[in-house]
């Protein structure tokens, strides 16, 4: 113990102090929430349980269980498929089934409820040749279960990614073992491969429930009452901040029984990717297979990116005469530049508390990762309240007033909130690596610092590289903390995107959401790149 | 040499990342409004008097949260909404300090100013009903009431309790008839509901159109809206309703309007180029350019609202004291969600 100690003290002293004070400022703006609004009197609990609170609880979980079942249903079978058998369209599949990614899951509710509203494409076509069927399609889209269908189309890539890694990194030992164990493919897959899998696709899927948590826009327009839309009409609707501060527990307290519930999952199955078992072989399919393997791959691509994708292109058409090409480039530069360097910082944040932990090893370093990533459960609105209050109420003068519409505190705010987004490729990539190249380094003589620049950076590369365009991706679709921390006349494709379609003018709204799409698309396609070297390197 | 250049990036991004330095020839503004047509107006505004107009577009609610947090060293100098309620809100928080120049009151028709003088509407908008052509007889309607009553059961469509028209208009009613008859009026609505609500205004004009309710409360803009739309099918459901201007009989409390409107922050450090903003878009050029962009209505009398507004025909509109709208908030939202109106 007392070896430990001085250990801490004399080599790592400033790596852990320096982490605890980060830490503190990523906390701050959240506990100032908690404090301010526990000391402000609410309604009382009984309120929230007579009137809306079995409504709210009942949509929340109902609509995490809508879409988690359409994201495993769209994530899991397509990647299973595409690792493990070689068909023709396979490596174009491969490439394609992030995409969805790209769009916001407001803009894709807003555009699939357009596309299937009664002026809309589909079934303007049916009435007007086959007006038999026309009816059958003429029902209310505006359901709860059509939104989890339509968040399921837009998160399922979580799903996806981590089962397609975890799919490839198996080797086919465990495939070949269970073959000659007499078990069908389809029975190895629920024997076998989904419960070594769970950890990996546990990760995806709480990643999901975050969004769902955290998801406003489009709830709010299917008109579906959650905890998070609950918290905003207590707070400003009714000016009542005990109420929202009730709820916002409550969502932490969901956040909370996931989180136990992940690491339970991870915990019970500890199992390391073995490096040297022998990569899978792709299997061939035969024909009777092959149709089946397209639909399953191509479904969830077709509905989840080209329907919508060509919606929007052809809204960019019909309203091509009205588009402000000088705005739209603006546009376009303010949201790459707000995004890249919020992501820079991040990764940095998040290497650096991954680092510490990793070197400390202590408990208190360890609790402070899993705090600093509960930002991510936290509706963007409330952060970004949270650091008004900060900079208005804690530090009074005009200086830090005029900050609160300044660049600073937006990519503060943005941090904040997307760090566990940022921290959890590299974190798997730094946990695949032994510790033995840490103590190599020691050995050699290497302080913290070049342990860092000298092997962690050169072997984390592709990890960098994945959480760096999958931050970017997020904070690009970013709306709530931007609307309101934002400097003046700074506009990002996101909230022009979002202004349009609010005020029912979704046409308008085209070629900036398209510009999001094709920016997101454009880097998801370089990160497939990143991936698959990394799958080869690994 | 790597120092060198990461201090020249450490400082071109301070420069880039800092507030702007104040200068006095320009206005910063806290804006609920989403519409272009306020893009215009600002342009204009800029050609004609070199002043520079700053914006920050966010929910009324979060604005009037940071302007009540930012406290005296607010940039705002004005507050823009589209709820006299918010309004009200604001000056309830003493964000607001009392603005009118003889140029404004010139401008205004009295019916639309604030009694106490907080706020300068820029337009209005009424909550109307629109009504199927096939499926409905205008005979059939009369007033906001009558929509409670169980001949409209399963056949009343309109949207979420989450929006503030619809507090707005729950707030209109519980100033105009008390919170009892209130109380019961939504629970007569909540019971003649076709669907549960959801969707935007226009969603229900297009539900309608598909034949899933019969009536809809909307605002009347968006009528406007949907009937210059460059899409055909949306054209045909824009025509297959009418609008209709419930409480105009003899003697009725006329329909519920709501208005979009300005409050000058208490600590507004530009105040004199903010009123100069007022008295412009009060004007005539600017109420023109708001009317034949927005389909709203002027509140400039000398102005006439456009043409498509116009053929709906002119209606009496309720002249209830538009503070109510925010006063009753809170009572409106306790009605809706005791009621089951989601």
């Amino acid at each position: 113990m007392e070896i430990i100690k001085n250990y801490l003290i004399v080599e790592n002293k400033r790596w852990i102090i320096g982490s605890l004070l980060i830490a503190f400022l990523l906390l701050l703006p959240i506990a100032i929430l908690f404090i301010k609004l526990f000391s402000e009197p609410g309604k009382n609990f009984s309120y929230l349980w007579d009137t809306v609170l079995i409504d709210y609880t009942f949509n929340t979980f109902y609509l995490i269980f809508i879409t988690s079942f359409f994201t495993l249903l769209f994530g899991l079978f397509p990647a299973w498929i595409i690792s493990n058998y070689r068909f023709i369209g396979r490596n174009f599949y491969d490439l394609v089934l992030f995409l969805p990614l790209a769009i916001p899951s407001y803009i894709m509710g807003f555009t699939y409820i357009d596309i299937l509203s009664f002026t809309g494409p589909v079934q303007s076509f049916l009435r007007n040749t086959f007006p038999v069927l026309a009816s059958y399609f003429n029902i209310d889209y505006l359901q709860i279960e059509t939104l989890g269908i339509l968040l399921g189309l837009a998160l399922y890539p979580y799903v996806y990614t981590a089962a397609r890694v975890a799919f490839s990194l198996l080797g086919s030992n465990y495939i070949d073992l269970s073959k000659s164990l007499g078990l069908s493919t389809i029975k190895s897959f629920y024997k076998i491969i989904l419960p070594l899998s769970r950890p990996a696709i546990f990760s995806g899927l709480f990643l999901v429930f975050m969004e769902v948590l955290n998801e406003y826009g489009a709830v709010k327009y299917f008109g579906i009452n959650t905890y998070t839309t609950g918290i905003f009409k207590a707070w400003f609707s009714l000016g009542d901040i005990g109420t929202a501060i009730q709820l916002a527990c409550l969502l932490l307290l969901v956040v909370f029984f996931f989180f136990v519930l992940e690491k339970i999952s991870s915990s019970k199955t500890k199992f390391f990717y073995e490096t040297n078992s022998p990569v899978q072989r792709l299997l061939y399919v035969n024909k009777d297979k092959l149709l089946f393997f397209h639909l399953v791959c191509s479904i969830p691509f077709i509905l989840g990116f080209f329907i919508p994708f060509v919606f929007i292109v052809n809204n960019v058409f019909q309203t091509y005469s009205s588009i402000d090409f000088v705005r739209l480039f603006t546009l376009s530069f303010n949201t790459i530049f707000v995004s890249s360097l919020s992501s820079f910082i991040i990764i940095i944040v998040a290497l650096f508390f991954l680092f510490v932990e990793k070197i400390s090893k202590t408990k208190i370093n360890t609790i402070i990762s899993h705090l600093i990533s509960l930002g991510y459960a936290i509706p963007g609105a409330v952060i970004g309240l949270g650091l008004i209050m900060l900079f208005s109420n804690i530090m009074d003068s005009f200086f830090s007033v005029s900050l609160i519409g300044s660049f600073y505190v937006l990519i503060y705010a943005y941090v904040i909130r997307f760090l566990a987004v940022g921290k959890s490729p590299i974190k798997s990539s730094l946990e695949k690596h032994p510790e033995s190249y840490d103590d190599t380094g020691k050995n050699l003589g290497l302080g913290p610092f070049k342990l860092l620049q000298k092997i962690h950076l050169p072997i984390n590369k592709f990890a960098l590289i994945s959480a760096f365009i999958l931050t970017f991706i997020d904070i690009m679709k970013e709306l709530p903390i931007t609307l309101i921390l934002r400097p003046f006349n700074f506009d990002t494709l996101a909230t022009q995107t979002y202004e349009f379609a609010i005020e029912e003018m979704l046409p308008l709204s085209s070629s900036y959401s398209l510009s999001i799409i094709v920016i997101g698309s454009m880097l998801l396609l370089f990160l497939k790149n990143v991936i698959n070297k990394q799958l080869n390197v690994s | 040499m790597n120092k060198c250049y990461f201090i020249v990036l450490l400082s071109v991004l301070c420069v880039r990342c800092s507030p702007t330095n104040k200068t006095s020839n320009e206005i910063n503004i806290y804006s609920q409004r989403h519409y272009s047509v306020d893009e215009i107006q600002y342009k204009n505004f800029e050609k004609l008097t070199g002043i520079k107009v700053n914006v920050v577009k966010a929910n009324a609610d979060e604005l009037i949260e940071r302007l009540k947090n930012e406290g005296a060293n607010t940039p705002a100098d004005l507050f823009i909404t589209v709820d006299a309620g918010k309004l009200f809100k604001a000056k309830e928080l003493s964000l607001l300090q009392k603005v009118s120049t003889s140029e404004i009151k010139k401008n205004i028709n009295d019916a639309f100013e604030d009694k106490d003088g907080y706020w300068v509407p820029i337009t209005y908008r009424a909550r109307i009903v629109v009504y199927s052509n096939e499926r409905v007889d205008l005979s059939e309607l009369s007033t906001y009431e009558d929509l409670a009553t169980p001949k409209w059961k399963d056949r009343l469509l309109v949207r979420s309790s989450l929006n503030a028209y619809n507090q707005a208009l729950m707030s209109s009613i519980v100033a105009n008839l008390g919170s009892d008859s209130a109380e019961a009026w939504s629970l007569g609505l909540v019971n003649n509901f076709a669907r549960d609500p959801k969707g935007s205004d226009r969603d229900q004009v297009k539900a309608i159109a598909a034949g899933q309710g019969d009536v809809a409360i909307v605002n009347s803009y968006y009528i406007g809206l949907l009937l210059s739309s460059e899409n055909e099918e949306e054209l045909k459901a824009g025509n297959s309703v009418s609008v209709f201007f419930p409480n105009q009989e003899d003697g009725g409390r006329g329909s519920h309007i709501n208005v979009s409107g300005i409050g000058l922050t208490k600590y507004a450090p530009n105040k004199k180029n903010a009123i100069k903003l007022l008295e412009y878009l009060t004007g005539e050029e600017a109420q023109k350019i708001y009317v034949n962009n927005s389909y709203e209505y002027p509140v400039n009398s000398n102005v006439e609202p456009a043409d498509i507004v116009k053929n709906w025909g002119k209606f009496k509109p309720d002249n209830l004291d538009l503070n109510l709208l925010g006063k009753y908030r809170e009572e409106a939202i306790l009605i809706f969600d005791k009621t089951g109106w989601k």
